[in-house]
């Protein structure tokens, strides 16, 4: 038993410590940090499932007029104005969009929320009802003295269904998960064309 | 060697039994749901604390209101219905607050909160012997008209409390996709 315990513990002891520098190796190289993918792009003029929603851009522009959709801007202020067909593809009437676009950092101040406005009569965040399809502008606020973009990018997020959550046992969408990003070009103005049929 | 594979075989029937419990069972959230109160269009559907009575359903295509003195018209991309009912409570004052419409496949419609400035719609405040009509609104697509439900509810979360389930009939479609006896415009400042 004992006439061999000094090459055991030599045997453990090599064991060890070649476990723990390649870990500390690993670590410097980064393996312990998330990935950092980079997202697909998606195109623009598609239709773009969301889970909850079916998303169809149709134009942006910058404006700089006093009143959004009904929506006050700020006096002297720019809002970029992003116009889409949203299609609420769930069972029920919901306002779950505040989430599904992130306007590019570049453009506007992540603090920034939109003001979301229904286009048909500029009702602010209505819930929408399921499968039909209403035209809907999320109106950013551009920061003091920012010029108007030739384009600016979106990510797009996407949430997830379960059928019992793990705290109330009800249903609900959740975990939001980027799904990719794209560019949208911004228009000369609110009459701009809809860049799809 | 006998009392040892008993024991496995007892294990295994427990946990043959605790799962088939766990799949067999009413999950939580169907055991605190509401409880239905059901009916049909023109009976008094008496729920815990309400009761309620839908009179009629009207469909349009558009509605004419009223906003600060302006006349407003709203459109939709589907067909407006508008249910005139009428409220009582029952042994004191309380608040309706939620009502839907469930089409004939599950779909279920909020009432529309494009008409929120306007008078007569929910939440409304009910006191007892003081029975009050209301008009519930709802925008929805013409195919789920047809055998909807009306739900009727004190609070968004109804849960373990009445929910009053009205279901509004057969509704014939006519050739242009819209039900039939569907308005162009319905004026909402006309008298309930």
């Amino acid at each position: 038993m004992l006439e061999n315990a000094g090459s055991r513990l030599k045997a453990w002891t090599v064991a060890g410590v070649g476990t723990a520098a390649a870990v500390a190796v690993a670590g410097v190289l980064g393996a312990f940090e998330a990935r950092h993918e980079s997202l697909p792009a998606l195109a623009p003029t598609s239709r773009i499932e969301t889970g909850e929603w079916l998303l169809r851009p149709l134009k942006a522009y910058v404006t700089a007029e006093k009143y959004a959709y009904g929506t006050l801007l700020k006096p002297g202020g720019k809002a970029l104005v992003l116009e889409l067909e949203m299609t609420n593809r769930t069972a029920k009437s919901t306002k779950d969009y505040f989430d599904v676009l992130q306007a590019s950092r570049k453009i506007v101040d992540p603090a920034t929320k939109p003001f979301i406005a229904l286009t048909r009569d500029s009702t602010m965040s209505p819930e929408l009802h399921p499968g039909m399809p209403e035209r809907m502008a999320y109106i950013w606020q551009l920061p003091d003295g920012a010029t108007a973009p030739a384009s600016f990018d979106l990510t797009v997020i996407r949430k997830t269904y379960k059928a019992r959550d793990n705290l109330y046992g009800l249903p609900g969408w959740f975990n939001p998960t980027p799904i990719g990003t794209m560019t949208i070009p911004v228009g000369a103005g609110p009459d701009s064309a809809d860049i799809q049929p | 060697m006998i009392r040892r594979s008993a024991n496995i075989i007892l294990l295994l029937v427990v946990v043959a039994f605790c799962y088939g419990l766990q799949v067999s069972k009413p999950h939580y959230g169907d055991l605190i749901g509401p409880i239905p109160a059901r009916g049909k269009l023109g009976d008094t559907v008496v729920g815990r604390a309400f009761e309620v009575h839908a009179e009629k359903v009207e469909f349009a295509r558009n509605l004419k209101v009223d906003q600060f003195g302006q006349g407003k018209v709203l459109t939709t991309g589907g067909v407006w219905a508008v249910v005139t009912v009428e409220f009582a409570a029952r042994a004191q004052s309380t608040v309706i607050s939620v009502a839907s419409w469930r089409g004939p496949t599950g779909l279920t419609y909020d009432q529309t909160e494009r008409l929120s400035f306007m008078n007569g719609l929910l939440p409304v405040a009910i006191d007892p012997g003081l029975p009050r009509k209301a008009r519930l609104i709802f925008e929805l697509r013409p195919d789920e008209a047809n055998n909807a439900t009306l739900l009727v509810s004190e609070k968004l979360v109804a849960a373990l409390d009445s929910q009053a389930e009205i279901s509004l009939g057969p509704v014939p479609i006519a050739a242009d996709g819209l039900p039939v006896g569907t308005i162009e415009m319905l004026d909402m400042a006309q008298p309930m």
